[in-house]
C-alpha cells in the first residue's frame, strides 16, 4: 500500500471518529454513546448500507446508479404484495431481490447494448421503477397482513430487540455486515473484482487486455439491483408497509456514502468497507443532529458540506500524488 | 480535512436552535425539567408551526422542556421512525406525535411505551391501542358542516361536485365521507361528481379542477377537503372567471385562501385548531406523567368561517395564529 492509499482508507475512519467525538462531547446529546443508540443507528444504516454495497461496484467501474431509490420502493411493494398473497416471508424476500435484480439487468442492458451513458440509463430506470411501483400497488401503500409480521417473522428482520437476544444486532444488520465482507473480498481479491476496477480505471485498456466489458457491466448492475432489492425487503420489514413513494432521493445518500468512503466518481478506486463506514457516519450524524435538537436543515447542510469536503480532499491528495 | 469537518460540525450544532429551556417552578429547581418530544409530520407547513407554537406555550406554562423534531424528509415514514428511535435513545419523558402512517409507526411507538415512555397521538390516528390519548379534529364532523353550509347557501337545491384529495389520506377521506353522508339529507342537491382527485400537489389540483369545471359547465357549488385542493380549485375558478359565482367551500387556511374568503370568492372555510392540538398534546402527556386520567379521544373542533365572520377575534386567531413564540 502506498501512503496515498493508506490515507484514503483512513479517511472514512477519521470522519466517523470526528462525528462520534463531537456528539459524545455535546452536552445536549445525552444517550448518544449508549449501547441502545448504537444498535438503532446500525439498524438505520441497513437500507443505505445494503444499497451502497452494490453502488460501490458500479462507482468503482466508473458508472453511476440513480435508480436505487426507485428500485428499493418497487421491491418493498413487491415484498408486501407477496406477503399479502400469503406466500411467506422467504418467498417475499426472494421476490424482492429478484425484482431488484431484473431492474439491474435492464440497467446493464441499456448501458451495454444501447450504449446509453449510465447516468441517463439509470435516470430512465428511476422513472420506470418508481412508476411500476405505483402501478402494481394501485397507487396506494400496501399493508403487510398482521400474520406475516409476528408469526411470519417479517418484523424480526429489522427489530431493535432481536430474538434470541445474544444476536445483539437485528438480522438485517448482520446480513449487511456479512454481505459487505463478502463483497469487499470479491472486489479486492477476485478476478471479477479486478475486472471491475480495470474497467473503471481505463475501459479501453481493459478491453485490449481481453476483459469482456459488456458481460462484466451487466453483472455489476445486476448485483447492484439485487442489493437494492434486498434493501427494499428490509425497508418493508422496518415499515411493515410496502410504500411506492418510499426511499425518495435515497440514491443521493447512497452515492454520498460511497464517495465519503473513499471511492472516486472517476472510477477505478473505492472499497466496500469504506462505503459502509461512510453510510455509518451519515447515520450517526443524522442521529446526533436529532439528539441535539438541530433543525432538519442543519443536517442537510452538514451532510452536503461533508460530501464536498471528502471529495475535495480526494482531489487534493491526487494532485499531490 | 479534520479541521474543516470539525469546524462545520461545531458550527452546525452551535447555530442550531437550542431546545426551549423553560424555567420550572421555583419549588422544584433541584429536579430536572421534564422533557417532552413533539414529533410533527414535517416542519415547513404552517399547520405544523402552529402545533409547535401551541406545544411551546403549554411547555412554558407547565415548566417542561419541549423537544421539537420532524423527519428530515417531509412525509417520509422511515425518517419519522428514525426520529422516534432517537428520542427513545435520549430517554425523553413523553412523546407527542402526529404519525405519518397508521401502521408503520405502530412498532416504534409500542417500543416507546414498553420502555416506559407514554405516547399521546395528535392529528392522525395510529393502529395501536397503547396510546394514552388521541387528540385531533373530528374530520367527519368537519365534512358534514361543509355540506350543510353549501346546501344552505344554494337554498337546498342545485348541482355540486366534490374534488377529493389523494388516496389513503385518512383525515381527508373522513371529511369526504362526512360531506357525502350529510349531503344525502339534502335531497334537492345533486352530486354531479365525487370520484375525481386533486392529487398531492397544488399544480395537480389546479389541472384536476380545470378538468372538472370544464366537464360540468353547470355546477353551482364545489367542496374541496384540504388546503392544496381548495387552492387549486380557487385558482381554476379565478382563471375561468367563475370565482364568486360558483359557491366554493374549502378546508384549512392559508394567506391566499383567506384573501379569497375576504373577496367572497370562497363562501366558507372549515378551520381546524392546530395550536390547540399542540397545546393539549403537551398538557395531556403531563397529566399522564403526573398520574391523572386522560380521555381516550379529544376533539379539538372545526369552525366554519365565512367572509362575514372572519374578523371576529376568535376566528381571526384561527385564520392567522400567533406564532411569535417560535421566534423567542
Amino acid at each position: 500500500m502506498t501512503s496515498g492509499s493508506i490515507l484514503r482508507a483512513l479517511r472514512p475512519c477519521i470522519g466517523l471518529a470526528i462525528v462520534l467525538t463531537v456528539f459524545a462531547l455535546h452536552p445536549q446529546a445525552e444517550g448518544f454513546l449508549s449501547v441502545y443508540n448504537f444498535k438503532i443507528v446500525a439498524n438505520q444504516t441497513v437500507i443505505v448500507g445494503l444499497a451502497a454495497i452494490g453502488a460501490t461496484f458500479i462507482i468503482v467501474s466508473g458508472g453511476i446508479d440513480l435508480s436505487v431509490g426507485s428500485i428499493i420502493a418497487l421491491s418493498s411493494v413487491v415484498c408486501a404484495l407477496v406477503l399479502r398473497a400469503e406466500y411467506g416471508v422467504t418467498l417475499a424476500m426472494v421476490s424482492a431481490i429478484f425484482a431488484g435484480c431484473v431492474c439491474g439487468v435492464i440497467n446493464g442492458l441499456m448501458i451495454t447494448m444501447l450504449r446509453i451513458a449510465p447516468f441517463v440509463a439509470t435516470l430512465g430506470m428511476l422513472g420506470i421503477a418508481r412508476g411500476a411501483a405505483k402501478w402494481i400497488s394501485g397507487e396506494q401503500k400496501v399493508d403487510v397482513p398482521p400474520a406475516a409480521l409476528e408469526s411470519g417473522g417479517l418484523q424480526a428482520w429489522m427489530s431493535n430487540r432481536p430474538d434470541p437476544e445474544w444476536l445483539w444486532f437485528s438480522p438485517g444488520v448482520w446480513t449487511t455486515i456479512l454481505l459487505a465482507l463478502i463483497a469487499a473480498y470479491v472486489l479486492r481479491r477476485s478476478v471479477f473484482g479486478v475486472h471491475v476496477t480495470a474497467i473503471g480505471s481505463n475501459e479501453k485498456t481493459a478491453r485490449l487486455c481481453g476483459i469482456r466489458i459488456e458481460r462484466t457491466k451487466i453483472a455489476i448492475y445486476s448485483i447492484a439491483g439485487a442489493c437494492a432489492g434486498l434493501a427494499g425487503f428490509m425497508l418493508c420489514a422496518r415499515l411493515t408497509v410496502g410504500n411506492p413513494t418510499a426511499a425518495l432521493g435515497i440514491e443521493l445518500d447512497v452515492i454520498a456514502a460511497v464517495v465519503i468512503g473513499g471511492a472516486s466518481l472517476a472510477g477505478g478506486q473505492g472499497g466496500v468497507l469504506g462505503s459502509m463506514l461512510g453510510a455509518l457516519m451519515m447515520a450517526f450524524l443524522a442521529s446526533g443532529c436529532k439528539m441535539t435538537g438541530s433543525a432538519t436543515y442543519v443536517q442537510e447542510i452538514l451532510i452536503g458540506t461533508i460530501i464536498v469536503v471528502a471529495v475535495s480532499v480526494d482531489v487534493l491528495q491526487r494532485r499531490r500524488a | 480535512m479534520v479541521a474543516v469537518s470539525f469546524a462545520c460540525i461545531a458550527m452546525g450544532t452551535a447555530c442550531s436552535p437550542s431546545p426551549d429551556k423553560t424555567g420550572s417552578g421555583s419549588g422544584d429547581q433541584a429536579t430536572k425539567a421534564r422533557r417532552i418530544a413533539v414529533i410533527p409530520k414535517g416542519t415547513t407547513h404552517e399547520f405544523w408551526k402552529s402545533i409547535h407554537a401551541g406545544a411551546l406555550a403549554a411547555g412554558r406554562e407547565l415548566g417542561v422542556e419541549i423537544l421539537w423534531q420532524g423527519p428530515i424528509k417531509e412525509d417520509d415514514r422511515n425518517a419519522q421512525i428514525d426520529v422516534v428511535e432517537s428520542f427513545l435513545a435520549k430517554k425523553v419523558d413523553g412523546i407527542v406525535i402526529a404519525p405519518l402512517d397508521d401502521k408503520a409507526l405502530a412498532r416504534p411507538l409500542r417500543e416507546a411505551s414498553e420502555a416506559g415512555i407514554p405516547v399521546v397521538v395528535i392529528d392522525s390516528n395510529v393502529a395501536w391501542d397503547g396510546r394514552k390519548s388521541f387528540i385531533a379534529t373530528d374530520n367527519y364532523k368537519g365534512g358534514t358542516l361543509c355540506a350543510d353550509a353549501l346546501a344552505t347557501k344554494l337554498g337546498g337545491k342545485g348541482k355540486v361536485a366534490m374534488l377529493r384529495y389523494i388516496e389513503g389520506s385518512a383525515s381527508t377521506e373522513e371529511r369526504e365521507r362526512g360531506f357525502l353522508e350529510a349531503m344525502a339529507n339534502h335531497p334537492g342537491i345533486e352530486i354531479a361528481s365525487s370520484n375525481q382527485r386533486g392529487g398531492a400537489t397544488t399544480a395537480s389540483a389546479v389541472s384536476a379542477s380545470e378538468t372538472l369545471l370544464g366537464r360540468f359547465g353547470d355546477l353551482q357549488g364545489v367542496f374541496c377537503p384540504n388546503e392544496s385542493v381548495t387552492f387549486g380549485m380557487l385558482r381554476a375558478l379565478q382563471d375561468s372567471g367563475k370565482a364568486g359565482s360558483i359557491v366554493l367551500v374549502g378546508f384549512d387556511a392559508s394567506p391566499k385562501l383567506v384573501e379569497g374568503l375576504a373577496k367572497r370568492e370562497i363562501e366558507a372555510l372549515a378551520i381546524q385548531d392546530p395550536v390547540k392540538m399542540g397545546e393539549l398534546g403537551v398538557r395531556r402527556i403531563v397529566d399522564v406523567l403526573e398520574g391523572r386520567d386522560v380521555p381516550a379521544r379529544i376533539d379539538t373542533g372545526v369552525t366554519l368561517v365565512t367572509a362575514d365572520s372572519m374578523n371576529e377575534p376568535a376566528n381571526a386567531r384561527l385564520l392567522d395564529p400567533d406564532l411569535s413564540i417560535l421566534d423567542k
